[in-house]
């Protein structure tokens, strides 16, 4: 007796193998699309892996929480990667020798900047307030922020969202930003873009100068400690 | 690397342990990275094993938040219903943040320089 296609389809989406797979389909497909792109940031694979996987989703009629029981495998790992940063960002902490003061100052600087103005612009815009919560978070790095978001009870999905597309943004207007406001030395370069566009800012910076790079991914770092430690304390007195 | 995994594991857990009994605000993971960063600097020095799990999950860090991001499907209605203000947010905020950091780290390291000389 043949099973028919029905009873195939039944019993697949039962385990976690479909969400599984097309996670990690999605993503890879999102890699190989990139790379094609010479490594463009606007061919980001994250953003071409969700919207792959939420267009299938939509396609077949899976529901949204059955898909993140199947791929919660995948999700669980982001706590792991988190503390896993310890290791570029110990690496990255040579670079900031001699250079601690302005780069701290920036970082305070850039992190005010970064609530101050995507809150202020989406209030004045009339957004409410399951929109403003996560803008705190989207320039610290997503893993981070994510977790952050679950203790502020804010939507870690938006505020993965939110992440990854100023992520993007900051890493295709960084060069003119950075020439409009005349800087110059990679270092500064680098630096600014981490501290507004974390890991893809980061990615950015690299495939422009090492230098730039090491210090974007000190940025990132560090703003994603300082994310953690301030924003779930301040958080309270600013969402108003 | 097995032996990696097993010390970043031990050291996710023991953040997790301190996050929920002593600082219930910052989350488990993050307070796992903060006592990895001290053991490396007592230790002076990361362990290879334990670096090569770390890069290989860094490197693909972006897989990881593919399945929390796809719920963005559940809040289609709210963001369309947002769209300008969430779109001119996040580009206002973003041209914003990198001239800001810029800007003063030209103008204080400018200063240390002056100083300096």
């Amino acid at each position: 007796m043949k099973p028919d296609l029905h009873e195939i389809w039944v019993y697949l989406s039962g385990t976690p193998l479909l969400a599984l797979f097309l996670t990690l389909a999605a993503y890879y497909a999102g890699v190989v699309i990139y790379e094609r792109a010479d490594r463009h940031p606007a061919a980001n694979p994250v953003a071409i892996a969700v919207v792959t996987v939420a267009a299938a989703i939509s396609i077949m009629g899976i529901p949204y929480p059955k898909y993140f029981e199947g791929a919660q495998f995948v999700h669980f790992l982001l706590g792991t990667a988190t503390v896993a940063l310890a290791v570029p960002i110990y690496k990255g902490l040579a670079a900031l020798r001699g250079r601690i003061v302005p780069l701290v100052a920036a970082l305070f600087a850039g992190a005010a900047t970064s609530i101050a103005s995507a809150v202020a612009v989406a209030r004045l815009l009339g957004a409410d307030a399951s929109i403003i919560g996560p803008l705190f978070l989207k320039s610290v790095t997503a893993p981070i922020g994510m977790g952050v978001a679950e203790r502020i009870h804010v939507s870690p999905t938006l505020t993965a969202v939110f992440a990854v597309t100023t992520g993007i943004l900051g890493a295709v207007l960084a060069r003119s930003v950075l020439d409009l406001v005349g800087s110059k030395a990679w270092w500064q370069r680098g630096f600014a873009l981490g501290v507004a566009a974390h890991g893809i800012g980061t990615s950015r910076a690299f495939s422009v100068s090492p230098e730039a790079g090491t210090y974007a991914g000190l940025a990132m770092g560090l703003h994603g400690i300082l994310g953690a430690l301030l924003i779930p304390l301040l958080y309270p007195y600013l969402r108003i | 690397m097995i032996a990696g995994l097993v010390r970043i594991l031990f050291f996710q857990g023991l953040g997790e342990l301190v996050s929920h009994f002593l600082l219930t605000l910052i989350p488990g993971p993050v307070v796992g990275l903060v006592l990895l960063l001290g053991w490396f600097s007592v230790r002076n020095g990361i362990a290879q094993d334990v670096d090569t799990v770390a890069t290989a999950l860094v490197q693909n860090l972006g897989l990881l938040f593919v399945p929390a991001a796809v719920g963005v499907v559940m809040f289609w209605p709210q963001l369309r219903a947002h769209a300008m203000a969430v779109a001119a947010a996040l580009v206002v905020s973003a041209v914003l943040t990198i001239a800001v950091s810029a800007l003063v780290l030209k103008i204080l390291s400018k200063r240390q320089a002056q100083n300096e000389t």
